[in-house]
């Protein structure tokens, strides 16, 4: 039994410019995609094919780096170079600026909603990660800085079930914070990259998380509630996912449906691992599924699964494209 | 390079890929004479840099520098400017200046005076298991032992302080119909958050924060103006030091603001931080415990026999206490006996209400730390803010826990800690700024003597937008 990547439809999502980020809203039936021509996208299937049904545009005046949708499907946030998040509200088929978080002194890099919906996270190339709490009025304010990195923070997640949001830098480290005493503290702070943390993503119960980095590995981590404590939490690494990739794994996702680890990759491909169901969960094997080697013609900035077609999944590239890809058995 | 700086100035315009000596982007400014275009540059023994001119004449060339006052000028940075404070403000200045006048006759000695603030104090007897205004006298027979001077206590002029903005208050409450900037108020004796609003929220946020100037400034027109005349001194021969809970004190002093052109010296010459002076204490191998107590100075303290007062309300001077009572009773003929501070979304954002019959009167807050800091900004520019008046400081529990405070020790909880020094300020007796007499007459023998524009000058002060910078340098990528 073997399993491969078939391609399903190539969109020139941004032409003439970069693909930085794509993400499927909760239901699955749209797909909001971002890049360097200050757009966001909105992409639905009609018929067989996959089609843009709206562009978001004057929301921002530099690059879109991230979008996220939130856990009702009704907003889209974006977060830009320009130092602001824009957060958009889904009316019928159309979008309307609602509101620009400002605050961030330079780039926003990412920008992740948390799955009770009141919260939302922000970080950028000033270091810190910001906490918004949203109200029943659609106003926004800030809950916390936290300034745990001592460089560009690069991607923020919150923990699928628990009130944890875990951050990833250009410090080469992981940090992961909680909630304590009225203000966010940096909980935990996971070493072991060597270089650039680019993305992280936790299994479908969070009980591990996977980081992706320009030292071309992969790491899965797994709390140690043993060694936790006083409020601290420790995260061991429980396994690395080297030899695989040629250049900086820029992103990484864990399939809710599946558990299938995709990864994208500065050498234009695309990769899926499985877990060995028969390996010791403390010490996990992963073995690589499928690859496309030629995924993209330039770097793969990101991969998304589909959170409700098992095997659904949608990558992106500083070539401008989106590729959305079947990952199933083959004869 | 890890910062001392406030959270609010850390975030502020940092550059990763730069290091600190190549961070600087400040143009200098090359006086260009007219001459002979070719003349060669000769390094001297000394490291002095010569130029020689083709028949031989030699002249000095002149260093660049890069001074604090050109930091603050500039939005290049915040972290170099730390280096150019290591070497202008720091204990080791104040050493210097005592070794100084240790070795050179009178006529070129400074008069060194230190303005100790009371949180300072309150930080140091925590460290000691003293009482406050105990630290405060010990602290008095260290620095004299030392060869300082005056031991003063910017508690006696933060009475300044808060006099002058209860009537800048009630006098902007009483416009705010016609200019539409007069309120909300915003507390000025912060200069993290002061900084933080020229470089990041210019021409929009600066009318709303109070001309008044803060303890360390009033501090220095007294000690500089008053008192230097006073004791038939220039400017120049005494050398001020004030003593702060607060790194970000350091370039509140650096202002060119507070440089006094004609004397051509600044009205605080340096800025030591309650670590430090426990630093200093440690280098001198001396524990307060064991000094013996001094009377304080009285010229500019703020005492009852030799107890230091206090004032009321907040760790970081009490402007909301005394501004909210001041304006009850100048506005709306209400004596507040006590406040209620209603926290609300965290707890160093609280907010203090005046109603009557149902009608809110006054409406008051406190916010600190920069997440609360962000939204009363984001709040005031969609025109949204329900205060008049905002004690704002950029530190989470305010002054009394500034990044200049004394460290814990070894396995000492740093919440108990604060709330050790919240508890030891809190025990020294409040005085009313209206019943200090002594401030009443120096109102009356100083400032009205100097007239009405003058007197405005030493006891206010103004802020300046900080344009960004958009040369190749600076350009975020």
């Amino acid at each position: 039994m073997k399993e491969a990547l078939s391609l399903v439809q190539r969109l020139s999502a941004h032409p003439d410019s970069r693909c930085w980020f794509v993400s499927w809203s909760p239901s699955g039936t749209l797909l909001a995609s971002c890049g360097g021509d200050r757009a966001v996208r909105i992409w639905a299937r009609e018929g067989d094919s996959w089609v843009c049904k709206s562009v978001l545009q004057d929301g921002h005046q530099r690059t879109v780096r991230k979008v996220a949708w939130s856990p009702c499907g009704n907003y889209l946030a974006s977060a830009s170079f320009d130092a602001t998040t824009c957060i958009w509200k889904k009316k019928n088929d159309s979008f309307e600026s609602l509101t620009v978080l400002e605050g961030h002194e330079n780039e926003v890099k990412c920008v992740a909603w948390a799955p009770s919906g009141n919260l939302l996270a922000t970080c950028s190339r000033d270091k810190s990660v910001w906490v918004w709490e949203v109200d029943e009025e659609d106003e926004y304010e800030c809950v916390t800085v936290v300034n745990s990195h001592t460089q560009d923070v690069k991607h923020v997640v919150w923990h699928p079930n628990q009130e944890l949001l875990a951050s990833a830098s250009y410090d080469n480290n992981i940090c992961i914070y909680k909630e304590e005493d009225d203000d966010w503290e940096c909980r935990a702070t996971l070493q072991g990259h060597t270089s650039t943390v680019w993305s992280l993503c936790f299994d479908a119960t969070g009980e591990r998380l996977a980081s992706c980095s320009d030292d071309r590995t992969v790491k899965i981590w797994k709390e140690d509630p043993s060694e936790s404590g006083q409020g601290d939490l420790s995260w061991k690494c429980v396994c690395t996912l080297s030899g695989y990739h040629g250049r900086t794994v820029y992103d990484v996702a864990w399939c809710r449906l599946t558990a299938a680890l995709a990864t994208a990759c500065g050498d234009d491909a695309v990769r899926v691992f499985k877990e060995d169901e028969t390996s010791d969960p403390t010490q996990p094997v992963f073995s690589l599924a499928a690859q496309v080697p030629k995924a993209h013609s330039q770097d793969v900035n990101c991969v998304s699964w589909n959170p409700k077609e098992a095997g659904l999944l949608a990558s992106c590239s500083d070539d401008g494209d989106i590729a959305i890809w079947r990952f199933q058995e083959v004869e | 390079m890890a910062s001392h700086f406030s959270g609010v100035l850390q975030l502020t315009d940092l550059d990763d890929f730069i290091t600190p000596s190549q961070e600087c982007v400040k143009p200098v400014k090359v006086e260009r004479k007219q001459g002979k275009s070719v003349a060669k540059i000769q390094i001297e023994d000394d490291g002095s840099y010569v130029q020689v001119s083709l028949d031989g004449g030699k002249q000095t060339l002149e260093k660049a520098k890069i001074t604090l006052n050109d930091c603050l000028a500039c939005s290049g940075c915040i972290t170099s400017a730390e280096s150019v404070l290591i070497t202008q403000q720091s204990h080791e200045e104040l050493f210097k200046v005592i070794r100084h006048n240790k070795v050179n006759p009178c006529q070129h000695q400074k008069i060194v005076v230190v303005s100790v603030s009371p949180q300072s104090r309150a930080s140091l007897a925590a460290h000691f298991d003293l009482s406050s205004s105990e630290a405060g006298k010990r602290l008095t027979s260290f620095f004299k032992n030392l060869g300082v001077h005056h031991v003063f206590d910017t508690g006696f002029s933060r009475t300044f302080s808060l006099l002058e903005s209860q009537r800048e208050f009630v006098e902007r409450f009483q416009r705010r119909e016609q200019d539409k900037k007069a309120l909300p108020m915003l507390t000025s004796a912060c200069p993290g958050w002061i900084c933080y609003a020229e470089k990041t929220h210019g021409d929009y946020i600066l009318p709303y924060i109070s001309t008044t100037r803060s303890p360390q400034q009033m501090m220095g027109s007294l000690v500089k103006g008053y008192f230097a005349e006073q004791q038939g001194l220039s400017p120049q021969q005494i050398y001020h030091v004030a003593v702060m809970p607060c790194f970000d004190k350091k370039l509140e002093a650096s202002r060119s603001d507070f440089y006094m052109n004609d004397a051509e010296t600044r009205e605080v010459d340096c800025v030591i931080t309650s670590g430090e002076v426990q630093k200093m204490l440690q280098e001198e191998n001396v524990s307060l415990k064991d000094l013996e107590p001094s009377a304080p100075d009285t010229l500019f303290s703020s005492v009852c026999g030799d107890e230091f007062l206090s004032h009321a309300g907040s760790g970081s001077g009490g402007y909301l206490h005394h501004v909210f009572t001041y304006a009850a009773k100048q506005l709306f003929g209400e004596e507040v006996k006590e406040l209620t501070y209603k926290t609300l979304r965290n707890k160093d954002f609280q907010e203090v209400i005046l109603e009557k019959d149902g009608v809110v009167q006054l409406s008051f807050a406190s916010t600190y730390g920069f997440r609360n800091i962000q939204n009363l900004v984001q709040k005031l520019k969609r025109g949204k803010s329900p205060y008049h008046f905002v004690e704002v400081m950029a530190c989470p529990s305010g002054c009394l826990n500034g990044g200049g405070q004394v460290k814990p020790s070894d396995g000492q909880n740093p919440k108990e800690l604060l709330h050790k020094v919240e508890e030891l300020y809190k025990a020294e007796r409040p005085l009313l700024p209206e019943d200090d007499s002594r401030v009443a007459d120096l109102y009356q023998s100083w400032l009205h003597s100097v007239g009405e524009e003058r007197a405005k000058e030493l006891l206010h002060t103004q802020y300046h937008t900080v344009e960004k910078m958009t040369n190749g340098l600076t350009m975020k990528w």
